[in-house]
C-alpha cells in the first residue's frame, strides 16, 4: 500500500503539538498542564495497545476473541456514560441502564449494515466489525451521558413544572415532555450537526483513514455515508432508550415524580 | 355530584423522619376543611398525600370508598385537583393554561367555558391573551384555580394558597373558596392563617408533629 509511514521518532515529534496547548495553558494560568499531559500519554497508550489487540485480532480471527473485544468496549462505554452524572441516581442505578441504551442503539445500526450493505465474510470479520462498531458505542456513549445529564437535572429544577401536569392528570410521559424534548434535541444535535457540515467543514476520519491508507476517494464517501446513516440510527435509539430509563427512574408506578436521592 | 376523600391511618417516613404518624381524615361532599398547624407540622404533606402526588408508607386514600390505588391516576387526579403553594403556570398565555387539563385527556376547552372559568375565580377575560408567566402572585393563584377547575374537579385541595399573597388578595382567595365550597365542591385548605382557616367555614383541623386533631 502507497502511505508514509510514521516511524517511532517521527511520532514523538507530534508531541510538539501538546507540547504548544500545555505552553498556553501555562501561560494563561488554565492549570490544564497535568489533564492535558495526561491526556496526550492515556491517549497514545490506549491506542497504541489497541493496535496490537487487533494486529492479534486479525491474526486469530475468532468469533469469541470479536465478541470479548466488543463487550469490553461497550462496557467501558456504559460506564464512561453513568459516571458523574449531577442530580442523577447513583452510577450503580445508571450503569446497566447505560448498557442496555448503548446496546441497543449500536446494535440497531450495526445487524442491518452488515447483513444487508456491508456483508461480511466471515460474519464475525473483525476489520470491519470492531472500527465500525467503536464508531458506534462511541455516538452511543456520549448521546446516554448528555441524555442522562440534562434530564434529571432539568426534573429537578422542573420539578413543580411536572407536578402540576401530574396533579392536572397528566401521566408521566406527558408530564416528562418538554423536558424529554429538550434533552432529546441537545443530544443529537452534534450528530444531526455533523450530518449537516459533513465535507463542508470536515472530512469525517474513517473516510480520511481510508483515502490516506490508499482507498479509491469515491468508495471511501460510500462507506462514510452508510456510517453517517449509522451514527443517526445510533444516536436515536441510544437516547430514545436512555430516556425511557430515566423516566422510569424518576416516576413511581402511580405517577409519582421521585427526584433521584444520592 | 362529589365524593368522599378519605386518608386512613397515613404514615409518611422520609430520611428516618416520621413526618406523617398515622393521620385519618375524612372530607364529605361539599364540605370545608380548613388545616392549620406550624411549619413543618406535616401539613403539607398531607395534602400532597391526600393528592396522590407522594406515597405514603403506610395507609390509604380512598374517594368514594374506593382505595386511589385502585384508580388510574390521572383519573383520580382530574377528580382531586391539587394547588401547589405557588403554582407553576406553563409556558403560553392563561389560555392556554386553563385548556391543559381537557388537553392531557385529548380534549380541548371552548372560548364559552375559558371565559366561564375566568369568571368564576373572579378575573376579568382580557387576561386570557396574556402571557401565563408575566402575572402577579395573586393571578397566578386564581389561573391556577381556574385550571384546577377546568378538570370539574369533585374536591380542591390547596397547600397555602394565601401564603404567598398580600392580605387583600389572600382574604379575596379564600372568599373565592367559599363561594365553590357552596356550589358543592369540597375543599380542603392547608394555612398557617388564622383567620383564613376560620373564613372558609366548616371543619377545623390543627396539624401538629405529624397528628392530626379537630381544633374546637
Amino acid at each position: 500500500m502507497s502511505y508514509a509511514h510514521i516511524t517511532l521518532p517521527r511520532l514523538l515529534l507530534s508531541l510538539g503539538l501538546i507540547a504548544v496547548a500545555i505552553g498556553l495553558s501555562r501561560r494563561s494560568r488554565l492549570g490544564l498542564e497535568r489533564a492535558l499531559l495526561w491526556g496526550a500519554l492515556r491517549g497514545a497508550a490506549q491506542l497504541i495497545a489497541i493496535g496490537y489487540v487487533l494486529l492479534l485480532l486479525f491474526n486469530h480471527e475468532h468469533p469469541a476473541w470479536v465478541a470479548l473485544l466488543l463487550a469490553v468496549m461497550l462496557v467501558t462505554a456504559a460506564a464512561t456514560a453513568a459516571r458523574r452524572v449531577e442530580h442523577g441516581p447513583p452510577r450503580s442505578v445508571l450503569f446497566p441502564r447505560a448498557i442496555a441504551a448503548i446496546g441497543a442503539g449500536a446494535l440497531v445500526a450495526v445487524v442491518p449494515v452488515f447483513a444487508a450493505v456491508v456483508p461480511l465474510h466471515p460474519w464475525y470479520e473483525a476489520h470491519y466489525l470492531i472500527p465500525i462498531s467503536g464508531m458506534m458505542l462511541s455516538n452511543a456513549m456520549n448521546v446516554v451521558a448528555l441524555v442522562f445529564e440534562r434530564i434529571f437535572a432539568s426534573a429537578r429544577s422542573e420539578a413543580d413544572q411536572i407536578e402540576a401536569l401530574l396533579a392536572l392528570g397528566a401521566t408521566p410521559r406527558q408530564a416528562l415532555e418538554r423536558q424529554v424534548r429538550a434533552t432529546l434535541g441537545a443530544a443529537l444535535l452534534p450528530t444531526i450537526n455533523g450530518l449537516l457540515t459533513v465535507g463542508l467543514v470536515a472530512l469525517p476520519g474513517m473516510m480520511t483513514g481510508q483515502i490516506v491508507s490508499g482507498t479509491p476517494p469515491e468508495q471511501a464517501v460510500r462507506y462514510q455515508i452508510v456510517i453517517l446513516y449509522q451514527l443517526v440510527a445510533v444516536a436515536a435509539v441510544a437516547g430514545l432508550v436512555a430516556v425511557a430509563f430515566a423516566r422510569r427512574l424518576l416516576f413511581t408506578s402511580r405517577a409519582q415524580l421521585v427526584l433521584p436521592q444520592r | 355530584m362529589s365524593s368522599t376523600l378519605e386518608g386512613r391511618e397515613l404514615v409518611v417516613v422520609r430520611e428516618g423522619r416520621t413526618i406523617l404518624d398515622g393521620v385519618s381524615i375524612l372530607v364529605r361532599p361539599g364540605e370545608g376543611v380548613a388545616i392549620q398547624g406550624p411549619s413543618g407540622s406535616g401539613k403539607s404533606t398531607l395534602a400532597r398525600a391526600l393528592a396522590t402526588l407522594l406515597a405514603p408508607d403506610a395507609g390509604a386514600v380512598l374517594l368514594g370508598g374506593r382505595d386511589a390505588r385502585e384508580i388510574a391516576p390521572a383519573q383520580f387526579r382530574t377528580r382531586v385537583a391539587f394547588l401547589a403553594q405557588q403554582p407553576a403556570m406553563f409556558e403560553g398565555t392563561v389560555l392556554g393554561n386553563l385548556g391543559t387539563g381537557p388537553q392531557l385527556r385529548g380534549e380541548s376547552l371552548g372560548p364559552a367555558q375559558a371565559r366561564e372559568l375566568v369568571g368564576a375565580v373572579g378575573l376579568d377575560e382580557p387576561i386570557l391573551l396574556r402571557e401565563a408567566r408575566t402575572l402577579s402572585g395573586g393571578e397566578r393563584q386564581r389561573v391556577a384555580l381556574a385550571r384546577a377547575l377546568a378538570n370539574a374537579p369533585e374536591v380542591l385541595l390547596l397547600d397555602e394558597p394565601t401564603a404567598a399573597l398580600d392580605p387583600d388578595a389572600g382574604e379575596r382567595v379564600v372568599a373565592l373558596l367559599r363561594d365553590l365550597r357552596a356550589r358543592g365542591l369540597s375543599v380542603v385548605m392547608v394555612t398557617h392563617v388564622d383567620a383564613h382557616a376560620r373564613a372558609l367555614g366548616g371543619t377545623l383541623y390543627r396539624c401538629e408533629r405529624g397528628r392530626l386533631a379537630v381544633d374546637a
